[in-house]
């Protein structure tokens, strides 16, 4: 799977919803903090990313948020 | 009903930075903050807070005056809080992430604002006309050339330290403000009643704009321990779990809904660095109890849940009760405890006068905590008022919760007296939030209640009635998402052909929330 593919299936799953598109904004999908955290807790236990909040908050439709952790894992490897 | 706190004496002038200033001398090497990878000791803190204060007592900022200060966590946010105290000003906290209109809103309720402290991430959102921006880090090499130490000016127990901002009915956030005094009190009886020492590492994760946030704050620096911050704008459970084990953190301070966040990261990762610390201190309600005892029953749990009680106008914390004492069963919900240091709880009816031993009554606080009242709103502050006790008068606040006060002498807050709501831990008055969706396109009215999830949760939920074609839930949540905090902004949004009316000719948000559940349970709505 793709960053995108593994995001979009956490949104899925957190968000509660089946049609998330990779442009849709997290807050206006209802998402509030609590979902957030568990996406956070997600993307380390699944994806083995630690995303900071702050970055979660900025990047909030899950085509930026997988752009961004592709850009930390091409900083690690 | 009269609930009485211990008598203990405070200093002729109990003045916050005072104390502060006394571990500086006595301890000038031990470290006071602990930010992004850095720490910096008391002595360190204390000049650049006697440079800032120096900028500012040159400028004439000193009593009476407001400093905003709009920054994320940092060590700067200390300098200029410690800078303003010790200059004889207040500092209004403004927190960064609140959206920008919000935060304009905000800068326009503060009379005598006379400087705002912002940095390059956050100077764009208070840009105003009345006050000067100013960013510690660029004007370095102009403090330095300050003299080290504070500048003679003579603070009052008296006087404001901090104003902080809580929802209003009229849709104007207050601006209530806090003597020094109140804020002595209440962080020496932290100190004395909980033994908080030079040792006691403390973490704060709750945002910076809330009460709870400022005593969170001070409160090391108060006690002579070291305050960890974290460089997160916003509440990051990964990195606070982090921060516990990585900087053997004693004590959190934070809100209630932060603490389940912190044990939900906790339980999904078998960890167990909450479990060993010393306390958590938080404020907000405690809904969801039997999460906390079951997380408290855990084999090797050394940690004291502190569960405070409160209102911002009486410095934040009235009341505290060690959860562990409490029995799931033998009260409906946890009391919240006994008063702080001289600080009394007066039980009152309708009339002001006191009720009798075990009756409901609202709850009003008296003593040193009561603060300075509204700033930017003279009707409210009806709220602080004058009661007779024992032919003298006394000055209280009438906090619109309810209770009463149970066998054991603690208090039990058993609701609320008018419409406002908590949710999250923070207080939040309804007719805010309908004020801000009535001025968006298409909302002809609108109705904000709270109601519980299965879970416990509280949630907010909006009624509206369209002017036109129904309402779309993600037009008006962006749309409030302009104008309020995260926190403010309800779950749950639905339309309704009109707002149904109690007896009394307001509106029945008892019967909005019913008929919701009905239709959701039906199979109906969506949210």
């Amino acid at each position: 799977m793709t960053t995108v593919e593994s995001v979009r299936a956490i949104w899925c799953r957190e968000l509660q919803a089946e049609d998330i598109s990779v442009d849709d904004d997290f807050f206006a999908l209802g998402g509030q903090s609590l979902i957030m955290v568990k996406i956070q807790g997600a993307f380390l236990d699944e994806l083995g990313v630690e995303v900071p909040m702050d970055q979660m908050f900025l990047n909030s439709t899950v085509a930026s948020i997988s752009a961004y952790i592709d850009s930390q894992a091409v900083r690690a490897a | 009903m009269i609930l009485q706190g211990k008598r203990v004496d405070l200093p002729a002038a109990p003045v916050v930075h005072q104390r502060f200033e006394a571990h500086a001398a006595a301890t000038p090497d031990a470290v006071a903050v602990f930010w992004a990878g850095q720490e910096v000791t008391y002595a360190e803190l204390n000049a650049k807070a006697n440079r800032f204060a120096q900028f500012l007592f040159a400028r004439g900022i000193g009593r009476g005056a407001k400093v905003g200060v709009c920054l994320d966590y940092s060590t700067d946010m200390l300098v200029a809080i410690l800078g303003t105290l010790k200059a004889g000003a207040a500092y209004v906290p403004f927190d960064p992430a609140y959206p920008s209109a919000r935060l304009q809103l905000l800068l326009g309720q503060v009379p005598d604002l006379a400087l705002i402290v912002a940095s390059p991430a956050t100077a764009g959102m208070v840009e105003t006309a009345d006050a000067e921006i100013v960013d510690l880090q660029e004007m370095a090499g102009q403090l330095e050339n300050l003299p080290a130490t504070a500048p003679d000016v003579t603070v009052t127990g008296d006087d404001i330290c901090y104003a902080v901002f809580t929802s209003g009915s009229t849709g104007t956030p207050k601006l209530t403000a806090v003597r020094h005094e109140g804020w002595f009190n209440l962080m020496n009886w932290l100190t004395l009643e909980y033994g908080l020492h030079s040792g006691s590492n403390h973490l704060v994760v709750s945002a910076f704009g809330f009460d709870l946030s400022q005593r969170s704050l001070m409160t090391p620096l108060f006690c002579g321990a070291t305050q960890n911050l974290m460089a997160s704008r916003n509440f990051d459970a990964m990195m606070a779990y982090r921060m516990l084990t990585e900087r053997g953190i004693r004590v959190v301070h934070c809100a209630s809904s932060t603490l389940y966040l912190l044990i939900d990261w906790e339980n999904a990762r078998r960890g167990d660095a909450l479990t060993r610390l010393d306390y958590v201190l938080f404020g907000g309600e405690a809904l969801k109890v039997e999460r906390l005892l079951e997380w408290q029953a855990r084999e090797g749990n050394t940690c004291t849940l502190l569960h405070q009680y409160g209102v911002a106008e009486c410095t934040d914390v009235a009341t505290s009760y060690d959860l562990g004492a409490y029995r799931t069963g033998e009260h409906p919900v946890p009391p919240v405890g006994t008063p702080a240091y001289n600080t009394d709880i007066h039980l009152l009816d309708e009339e002001l006068r006191h009720v009798a031993a075990g009756e409901q009554g609202e709850i009003c606080i008296a003593g040193a905590s009561v603060g300075k009242g509204y700033l930017n709103n003279g009707p409210e502050n009806a709220k602080f008022t004058t009661i007779e006790v024992d032919g003298q008068p006394l000055r209280v606040y009438r906090t619109g919760d309810r209770g009463h006060v149970n066998e054991a002498g603690e208090l039990v807050v058993l609701g609320r007296i008018d419409a406002q709501v908590k949710v999250r831990g923070m207080r939040i008055d309804p007719t805010d939030i309908e004020r801000a969706l009535a001025r968006l396109d298409g909302v002809r009215e609108a109705a904000v209640a709270i109601a519980y999830t299965e879970a416990g949760e509280a949630e907010l939920i909006a009624f509206t009635v369209p002017a036109g074609a129904d309402l779309a839930a993600d037009a008006l949540r962006s749309g409030l998402l302009e104008t309020l905090p995260r926190n403010m902004v309800p779950a749950h949004f639905v339309n309704v052909p009109r707002l149904p009316l109690s007896p009394h000719g307001k509106v029945d948000r008892v019967a909005l929330v019913d008929a919701h559940r009905k239709q959701n349970a039906a199979g109906g709505l969506a949210a």
